[in-house]
């Protein structure tokens, strides 16, 4: 079923595709585990007035669906302007035109919209664990660092951040794995990444039973590829002296 | 503006319930899709479970795979797998829609809720399964009546909050044009451009429903399970 035939023609009709998803994978796991540190930082910060914008952004992208937040971004957004201005501002300038270079997009605002969608909604999830990774750090660990000398800035930096990181790595692993099978949310918006392309195979050759066991096999790899990459992450961030003891 | 707003509200009822030609639909055969697979879900977690305990490795194994699998790949990609099956009529399910995007939901809900079920299980002290064999009760019984119930107390947060997400996953069954609160959305705008000026403000108040129906559901379970957990410790 899975011939040499179907095989030889794997790279040239899903290798763009597969591309465009791992690129939005690394750019929106990256830029949500970017934002999220600090949202979770703030959102443990002692001020009201600091802490309230912080647990809004994190319950709003988190609670509505990824697959809302990337059609508003993508179709509903552009609408708010009148057409002349809506054509320059999207769809026809030199950002957009050179992007469309680099991915081979054909209307690169929607894969700017997907992967602000993306970027959103797990950088509030990844906040929301982090968080939880931050509070389970002993208080101890915090006070010890202020009793010898640093400040509260500096104990929160190198101390309550790092511990926090590292003690919910394996949550956030899985998070970006989610985030990982959610770019297929993108095809929705005329981005080609691999899921969006799978379609497209199966309506122009209709070979669908096998076209979809091929998709997973994909995803399946990618996703055990991510499985062991961050476990490699997690290791290192565990340091040599914490590694599970064997036999 | 104003005109959103009229829009919005015009179609508020179908939002919610559907469109008239689709009812139940909207918000609540979301609810009703995700409750639904939930409960379903959890029955099938229950036996994954328990196979994922089998004597037999092949049983284990098997359960295991199936929760890489469901667990590997995109739920939009699962719903057309499922569709593509069932349609096919290799489960005997014909080619509906609605059955393809439910039965879906359910593999999908059971695939994290077997792992959920596993560290429920693994929460139970031994002593109290081993004194209910002592006791004479077979391992199905003392599975049923004293592991699973148990259990089933340290498991129920992450239950719920499943269902929770399960609610906001279920969004992508649009995929299949099943009438929820998405596909509610799309049919209400449909493709007339006239309808352009509303898209912002429908799909504000689409994402504003979802919000709000998670949230309430959250608060809603955080505030029982703290309660049945004082009454554990009282």
């Amino acid at each position: 079923m899975i011939d040499a035939e179907l095989l030889r023609s794997l790279p040239s009709t899903f290798g763009a595709g597969l591309a465009l998803t791992v690129a939005l994978t690394v750019l929106t796991g990256v830029a949500s585990f970017a934002v999220a540190v600090p949202v979770a930082g703030l959102r443990l910060a002692s001020s009201r007035r600091l802490r309230w914008p912080v647990v809004a952004y994190i319950e709003v992208f988190r609670n509505v669906p990824a697959l809302i937040q990337i059609i508003f971004w993508a179709f509903a957004l552009p609408t708010l302007f009148p057409m002349q201005i809506r054509q320059r501002l999207f769809f026809d300038n030199a950002v957009v035109d050179a992007l469309g270079a680099v991915t081979g997009i054909p209307l690169p605002y929607y894969g700017l919209a997907a992967a602000l969608g993306l970027t959103l909604n797990t950088s509030a999830h990844l906040a929301e664990i982090l968080r939880g990774g931050m509070q389970s750090v002993p208080r101890q660990h915090v006070d010890a660092a202020r009793s010898l000398g640093a400040g509260r800035r500096a104990a929160f930096l190198s101390v309550l951040v790092p511990a926090g990181i590292r003690a919910a790595f394996p949550a956030v692993s899985t998070r970006l794995i989610h985030n990982m099978k959610n770019t297929a949310l993108a095809s929705f918006v005329a981005v080609p990444e691999l899921f969006s392309r799978v379609q497209g195979e199966i309506t122009r050759t209709f070979d669908a039973t096998r076209l979809l066991l091929v998709a997973a096999v994909m995803y399946l790899l990618l996703a055990w590829l991510m499985t062991v990459l961050l476990a490699a992450v997690d290791a290192r961030l565990r340091g040599p002296g914490s590694e599970p003891a064997r036999g | 503006m104003a005109d959103s707003l009229d829009f919005v509200l015009d179609n508020l009822v179908n939002l919610l319930i559907g469109v008239p030609a689709q009812r139940p639909g909207g918000l609540l055969l979301s609810i009703l899709l995700s409750a639904g697979a939930l409960a379903v879900g959890f029955v099938v977690a229950v036996a994954m479970g328990a196979a994922a305990a089998s004597p037999w490795a092949a049983v284990r194994w098997t359960a295991r795979a199936y929760v890489i699998v469901i667990r590997g790949v995109p739920l939009l990609l699962l719903l057309l797998i499922v569709h593509q099956f069932a349609a096919g009529g290799l489960l005997g399910v014909g080619g509906s829609t609605f059955r393809s995007a439910f039965l879906t939901l359910v593999l999908y809900a059971s695939a994290y809720q077997t792992d959920i079920v596993l560290s429920g299980l693994r929460a139970v002290p031994r002593t109290l399964v081993e004194d209910a064999r002592l006791l004479g009760a077979s391992p199905a019984r003392a599975y049923l009546l004293i592991r699973l119930p148990y259990g089933l107390r340290v498991m129920r947060p992450a239950l719920l909050g499943q269902g929770v997400t399960l609610f906001k996953d279920s969004s992508v069954v649009v995929i299949l044009g099943v009438a929820e609160l998405t596909t509610t959305a799309r049919i209400v705008l449909g493709s007339d451009v006239a309808n352009t000026p509303f898209w912002v403000a429908t799909y504000l108040a689409v994402g504003a429903l979802y919000f709000l129906t998670a949230v309430t559901l959250s608060w809603l379970i955080e505030r029982r399970t703290t309660s049945a957990t004082g009454l554990v410790a009282g």
